[in-house]
């Protein structure tokens, strides 16, 4: 049998990710979208999107990759994604106008025995409604991880694929293409493979929202939660790859959106959910933790006070500022001055009306009264205390994911401050 | 959360004030006399809301630009009698309000309307009040808001304290004054629970504040410090030269603390800055 031809429509974050990688994995992949300057831009080679190794791995396989505004493009894919980023407002619910009229765009292009796989995030029961054959139409679970979604696009740690009859076995193509990933297959019925992605980020949400309150209690009794989660690690029900490192709230959009998910069918059938409720509220309060440490901290003494910002993007290795705690810090620093970088997204996304741009990282320090560090890029952490030391008026660093070393700052004059302990006073003579 | 129909503050045309003869009216008529502003300043004397006719009377005496502040209150309400009165106050002023629609409205609530065992309390914490006191302020607000096309702020204090203070209960003003004629302070148990204490002069403030601002939504007036009863006494009895002695009783209730997460109020107005407890007291001190 030969190798199947696999079809993504649309080319946002997900589409296009996926596309380089099942091209990486040597299988001919075409990719449709109907922004044809977005199209163009990805052939000549300009990708939309930040991503580690994504760049190279589109050049190195660029022969196997076709991308076309048309959705004939599609017409020889025995298995076409429908991989579009489905966009959610402030409140994280779901606008699936542009993924429905994408299937309607695609149904009419593929080849009569072509399968549709639905990629994108979707709210259960969406699936099982669509007008396509049920031997032809199947979900799959995503696993894109800003900053790491290539990782996670080549090496899944499963499939998950939402099936009308999950008793039956998968179509070939379909099992050859899963079956290159090397790793295990779990097919289930629609409604379950959209809640498995929806549960999955729950969990997630749980050990982040268990990993916050727990910091933020350490801060008060003087314990270091960062002496804590190692030891959680090792413990086999919690395991190592838990998520226990504190953070700014749940940021980025994908997980706001299943939390809203949930609550909507929740009350749509009654039954109880105060637990995800809890979830967004602890994410609320402890996105504005490095808001209430400047005026603490800063502002009380310093009312004029000039702050330096260290990162737009709403985590590292990521373009996106999507419900990021570092521009959601800027929107309420209006009366101050603010000096930031980043170093992917422009310090025009600030949109605050006393903002600087800084040349680098260390230059956002240089005459600032206190320096946030909000998101965690790995350049950052080649930042030496002393040199913040040197270039900063004000002693005051917040760094909430720990991306330079307390002691050392402390060391360097700095009072540091960060998620999950004490604050580190100067030690004295600096 | 509070939000602003003005982004940069204004004087109000016209204030009016109810309760200015209170605690907390005199407060908000002191700041915006500080101000400038145009007050009409209403006590009881002027404008008793328990009187047959009192809403047409007030209608009478409103303006459509007019910023009304409602602080009037029969306070603590402790029995059911204080309960009614109070809500036919409040029946009052909506009866006016809706004869003659002002501009903007500001209710003086309490945080009474959340239950003593929030932690910490935001403007989020559902309100499930557990004292008579608690469901007056906020049957009023469900009145007002039922009542109000105008943007509506309901602000919710904590625990106020002052030279003017006419309670006189547990915690700062008592001690200050006991401290004061160098009585001893004695403490509910070892005075653990701890409370967020907010200076007088600071609700007058956050109240012109809303009026400038046009601001609607709710926003607690508490400073974000709790302190221990223990502490607070320790406070008061530095302000004074003699030693005062701070003394512990047998412990009647389980210890309650109340804390505040004041996030709402740093983001509504940024650089107001709430007086701690330390320098309130001795400013308290010195007015008395």
């Amino acid at each position: 049998m030969r190798a199947p031809v696999i079809g993504y429509a649309g080319l946002t974050h997900l589409g296009l990710v996926s596309a380089v990688a099942a091209a990486a994995k040597g299988f001919r992949t075409a990719g449709y979208d109907p922004d044809a300057e977005r199209v163009r831009s990805i052939a000549a080679g300009k990708l939309p999107v930040v991503e580690p190794d994504l760049d190279e791995l589109a050049v190195k396989h660029r022969d196997k990759l076709a991308y076309s505004a048309d959705p004939q493009v599609l017409r020889d894919c025995d298995l076409v994604y429908i991989s579009t980023d489905v966009p959610t407002d402030d409140r994280g619910q779901s606008d699936l106008g542009g993924i429905v009229a994408l299937i309607e765009r695609v149904i009419p292009a593929l080849n009569p025995q072509a399968l549709l796989v639905v990629l994108c995030q979707v709210p259960p029961g969406f699936t099982r409604k669509l007008a396509l054959a049920p031997d032809r139409l199947y979900y799959q679970v995503e696993t894109l991880v800003f900053g790491r979604a290539v990782e996670r696009a080549m090496q899944p740690e499963r499939c998950i694929v939402g099936c009308a009859d999950p008793a039956k076995p998968l179509p070939a193509p379909f099992r050859r293409f899963l079956g290159a990933f090397g790793c295990p297959i779990l097919p289930m019925r629609y409604e379950s493979a959209e809640l498995a992605k929806i549960s999955i980020n729950c969990c997630l949400i749980a050990s982040v929202t268990v990993a916050n309150t727990l910091a933020e209690l350490s801060e008060g009794i003087g314990a270091d939660w960062s002496e804590v989660a190692p030891a959680l690690r090792l413990d086999r029900r919690i395991g190592q790859y838990s998520y226990l490192a504190p953070g700014l709230g749940i940021a980025g959009g994908n997980l706001e959106r299943d939390l809203a998910t949930v609550l909507r069918l929740s009350q749509a059938v009654g039954s109880e959910a105060g637990a995800i409720q809890a979830f967004l509220d602890n994410s609320a309060h402890r996105r504005d933790w490095a808001l209430r440490a400047l005026h603490d901290e800063v502002f009380a003494r310093k009312p004029d006070a000039a702050i330096g910002i260290l990162g737009l993007a709403y985590k590292e290795n990521t373009h996106s500022t999507k419900n990021s705690p570092s521009l959601a810090l800027i929107r309420h620093l209006g009366p101050w001055a603010i000096r930031v970088y980043d170093p992917v997204v422009p310090a025009s996304a600030a949109g605050h009306p006393r903002a600087t741009g800084a040349k680098d990282a260390l230059d956002v320090a240089r005459g600032v009264d206190a320096l946030a560090i909000m998101t965690p890029w790995p350049a950052f952490k080649t930042l030496r205390p002393s040199d913040i030391a040197r270039a900063r008026k004000g002693r005051t660093v917040l760094d909430p994911y720990r991306v330079l070393n307390g002691p050392a700052a402390a060391a360097a004059g700095l009072d540091y401050l960060t998620l999950g302990a004490p604050p580190l006073r100067a030690r004295a003579g600096n | 959360m509070l939000t602003h129909g003005l982004a940069e503050p204004a004087g109000p045309k016209r204030v009016v004030l109810l309760g200015a003869g209170g605690f907390v009216g005199g407060a908000i008529a002191k700041r915006l006399a500080l101000l400038g502003i145009a007050t009409l300043a209403l006590t009881r004397k002027e404008m008793d809301l328990l009187v047959q006719g009192a809403g047409d009377r007030l209608a009478g005496l409103l303006r459509d630009d007019d910023s009304l502040v409602f602080v009037s209150a029969l306070a603590p309400t402790r029995t059911a009698a204080m309960l009614i009165d109070n809500l036919r106050m409040g029946e009052a002023v909506t009866q006016a309000l809706a004869k003659r629609p002002v501009a903007h409205v500001v209710y003086i609530s309490s945080d009474a309307v959340y239950p003593d065992d929030a932690n910490p309390v935001t403007e989020r914490t559902p309100c499930h009040p557990v004292s008579l006191h608690g469901v007056m302020h906020l049957a009023r607000e469900v009145m007002l808001r039922t009542a109000v096309r105008a943007p509506l702020a309901i602000l919710r204090p904590s625990l106020l304290y002052g030279a003017a203070d006419p309670h006189n209960g547990y915690g700062p003003n008592r001690f200050r004054r006991l401290a004061a004629k160098g009585e001893s302070i004695t403490l509910f148990g070892g005075g653990e629970e701890m409370r967020d204490h907010v200076l007088i002069d600071d609700v007058g403030a956050l109240a012109v504040e809303a009026l400038r601002h046009r601001s609607a939504g709710v926003l607690n007036v508490a400073t974000g410090q709790s302190h221990s009863f223990r502490r607070v006494a320790e406070m008061a009895a530095a302000l004074v030269p003699a030693k005062v002695q701070i003394n512990d009783s047998p412990r009647q209730n389980p210890i309650t603390h109340r804390h505040f997460d004041v996030t709402d109020c740093l983001k509504a107005f940024p650089t107001f800055r709430y007086t701690n407890l330390a320098d309130g007291l001795a400013r308290t001190a010195k007015e008395s």
